[in-house]
């Protein structure tokens, strides 16, 4: 069977599938976006090159910079209020323990269970100005009602919290998977010294949690820059162009503008930013842990 | 050996599954024993219902009487199907297909020369209303046919109007000033989907002829073909449609609201008015909707502009969706032959006119019931009463992208976080 394995033929046979599937499925995929964003093809028929045009007019376009506005908005959304809570929540959870545990761990995974679409007019529902939930809400509280949440200068925010509540539940999953395999002898032996909940969690749970944290901040980025198909039910982009994401106004321009050229280069665009953004938010984590494990070297 | 053979096997196997799924699938449509399949790609999903029915019960009329054609038939709903049409144009298209006989959507398609040019000689006797045809011309040539005649209607609900003692609007002044009356009974005037972009381009459209009458057309196509928008009617129609939205026209987050919310807004009493198209006169059939509501729909068109052109018989009406025929299609003559099977008088307009779906591209008179709601009668005769009609509104009469850009910027302009001359600015640049 060793022979087997170090037969070049077969290991070329078990590598190929992977191999090919990158290639024809993300890398040709990468190139055609990279050749069409050079072009002003509408998508049929002839097209011409016309060189960088379709980039330098992205620099200018308008609603080009408040979509990559809106992903960082919810980028920051995700990391400083998504993230610090489905951490809190998690190691709550993980105190918890028997029937309550498994009970909430359920309750706050739910909307991820829940279709996209179902999401969407929920909340298109929840923000009615007229017979919405949240309206009633502040009503019942004594407040005028009536608000409309997706004026051009409320609705990015309306759309935040929505996309925040969504993607709670994976996060706090990750993070109590992550808190259930430290191991509870730490624990122990921190109580043992007298260490309350508080520092328990400072000094015990959250150093250990960091590679689970970088994992899911990466994540959490990715999919703030990815972001479609929520916005396109709950909004369009609209009103105007106050909620536009990258992803939704790529789709907009290269499939219902026929400009399939001009998508292609934010598309380009798009897979940079992103590629960027893994590298650096790698290199943060990295020098973290390099710092680290250098102050464990030195004794300190 | 025998590893070199099972690793052989290996790689064989490998091989084969990766080019299992790449089978040839190019048939011929026309087979030996003399069958025909026509491949008809709609985008009417429902078949059931309205015009979805009227084009499945021809479809299956005309394999009836043609025993030796198959037709299959492939639906999507309006985003969908157009987003698959282009799919198709670069693969092939189906061989009888929808289209849109308007700038946004013909002219590209017909650059491509994804479509069959048709003998305009064919159609002398098919009854056409004068100029339906236009829009589906391009350099003189004509590449599909109409279905629908479409007009813009102010539907209102006639009890709600009597019981408050609320009059028909006839100068747009006395529509704002009605406007205020109806939000102080704490009711909503007017229902818009403004969601989606393009009514309220329609509407847009629709002050733009009060104001310029004849000439609408020609500040249109000017304005597009140059990209320079600060022609004084578009600013006056920008800021009248504005000044609706300042005045509480339309309904609190209407410009986020989708076509659903806004009509439901109506049809439940909510709203007083719904600005739709004439498509939805089927509302007084809807058994979903309730008695007193869809009995009591009646229907206006917009009231004259102060200082415009156009008068109240003016009314903004174009021909939208039709059908065409695939320049590339194996069985071309008999796509021909079922597409004027359709447009014979007795089909799609008959048919289409039974079963309330409006009014199609034909002149439908003869084929009158009698039965005809109340309110289908007000759009027949806004029609045949009208002393002159805008065409295609003005979203429809640029490329496409103009059209993305316009549905967007409406929303900001009149909401207010865009100024008129921005708004004006940007889609003129859009157009370049």
């Amino acid at each position: 069977m060793k022979k087997l394995y170090s037969n070049k033929l077969v290991i070329l046979s078990l590598v190929l599938p992977g191999v090919l599937l990158f290639i024809f499925a993300i890398l040709a995929p990468i190139c055609l976006s990279v050749y069409y964003g050079f072009t002003d093809y509408s998508g049929m028929g002839s097209f011409s090159f016309i060189g960088f045009e379709n980039y330098k007019k992205l620099m200018t376009d308008e609603a080009f910079w408040m979509s990559l506005r809106n992903s960082l908005l919810l980028a920051i959304g995700f990391i400083c209020i998504q993230h610090p809570l489905a951490l809190i929540v998690a190691a709550v959870l993980d105190k918890l323990g028997g029937r309550a545990e498994s009970f909430f761990r359920c309750v706050y995974f739910i909307p991820n269970v829940i279709s996209v679409a179902v999401i969407a007019y929920l909340w298109k529902f929840i923000y009615n100005p007229d017979f919405g939930l949240l309206n009633n809400i502040i009503k019942a509280f004594g407040g005028k009602g009536g608000t409309n949440w997706f004026s051009s200068d409320k609705a990015i925010w309306a759309v935040l919290v929505v996309l925040i509540w969504h993607g709670f539940g994976w996060g706090m999953l990750i993070y109590y998977t992550g808190i259930k395999n430290i191991d509870p002898v730490l624990y122990e032996a921190a109580s043992i010294d007298g260490a309350d909940q508080k520092t328990t969690f400072l000094k015990i749970t959250l150093p250990l949690m960091k590679p689970v944290i970088q994992v899911n901040v990466t994540m959490a980025v990715i999919s703030a820059l990815k972001q479609m198909e929520t916005v396109y039910l709950l909004t369009n982009g609209g009103p105007g162009n106050s909620t536009q994401f990258a992803a939704n106004y790529l789709y907009q321009q290269a499939f219902k503008a026929f400009k399939y050229g001009y998508g292609n280069a934010i598309g380009v665009i798009f897979i940079i930013i992103c590629l960027v953004t893994t590298v650096v938010l790698n290199k943060i984590f990295a020098e973290r842990e390099g710092r680290r494990a250098r102050r464990i070297r030195e004794g300190l | 050996m025998k590893k070199k053979i099972i690793s052989a096997l290996l790689v064989a196997a490998m091989a084969v599954s990766m080019f299992a799924g790449c089978g040839s699938k190019n048939e011929s449509e026309k087979s030996s024993d003399g069958t025909v399949t026509l491949k008809v790609f709609s985008n009417l999903p429902d078949r059931k219902n309205g015009q979805g029915l009227v084009e499945q019960m021809i479809i299956d009329e005309y394999m009836e009487e043609n025993s030796n054609v198959k037709i299959e038939v492939e639906a999507l709903d309006e985003e969908a199907y157009k987003t698959k049409f282009k799919a198709y144009s670069m693969e092939g298209m189906p061989d009888v297909v929808s289209i849109w006989g308007q700038p946004s959507f013909l002219d590209e398609v017909v650059e491509a020369g994804v479509l069959a040019e048709l003998d305009k000689a064919d159609y002398t006797d098919y009854k056409f209303i004068e100029g339906s045809l236009n829009g589906f011309t391009y350099d003189d040539k004509l590449y599909g046919l109409p279905r629908n005649t479409d007009v813009a209607c102010i539907y209102y609900n006639e009890k709600l109007f009597q019981d408050n003692g609320w009059e028909i609007p006839t100068t747009y002044d006395e529509l704002l000033a009605l406007a205020d009356k109806i939000n102080a009974a704490g009711i909503t005037p007017m229902a818009m989907d403004g969601g989606d972009g393009w009514p309220m381009a329609v509407y847009l459209s629709d002050v733009l002829f009060k104001l310029t009458g004849e000439d609408y057309s020609d500040v249109v196509s000017n304005a597009i073909s140059t990209g320079d928008f600060s022609d004084e009617n578009l600013k006056k129609a920008t800021e009248l449609l504005k000044g609706a939205a300042d005045a509480k026209l339309f309904q609190n987050g209407y410009d986020s609201q989708d076509y659903g919310t806004a009509m439901n807004l109506f049809t439940n009493g909510q709203a007083a008015m719904f600005y739709m198209g004439s498509w939805e006169s089927s509302m007084a059939l809807n058994e979903d909707i309730p008695e007193e509501i869809r009995s009591n729909i009646r229907v206006f068109t917009m009231p004259v502009v102060d200082g415009g052109k156009a008068a109240a018989t003016d009314i903004a009406a174009w021909n939208g969706g039709g059908y065409a025929v695939s320049a590339n299609s194996e069985v071309k003559d008999e796509a021909i032959k079922f597409l004027n099977y359709m447009y014979q008088p007795d089909k799609l307009s008959k048919y289409g006119w039974e079963n309330g779906v409006g009014m199609s591209a034909q002149d439908q008179s003869e084929y009158m019931t009698g039965d005809e709601t109340k309110l289908q009668m007000q759009i027949v005769d806004a029609v045949n009463n009208a002393t002159s009609v805008s065409g295609t509104p003005v979203n429809d009469c640029g490329p496409s992208a103009f059209k993305t850009s316009i549905e967007s910027e409406i929303q900001s302009v009149s909401n207010g976080s865009k100024s008129v001359d921005d708004f004006l600015s940007a889609i003129g640049a859009s157009c370049k």
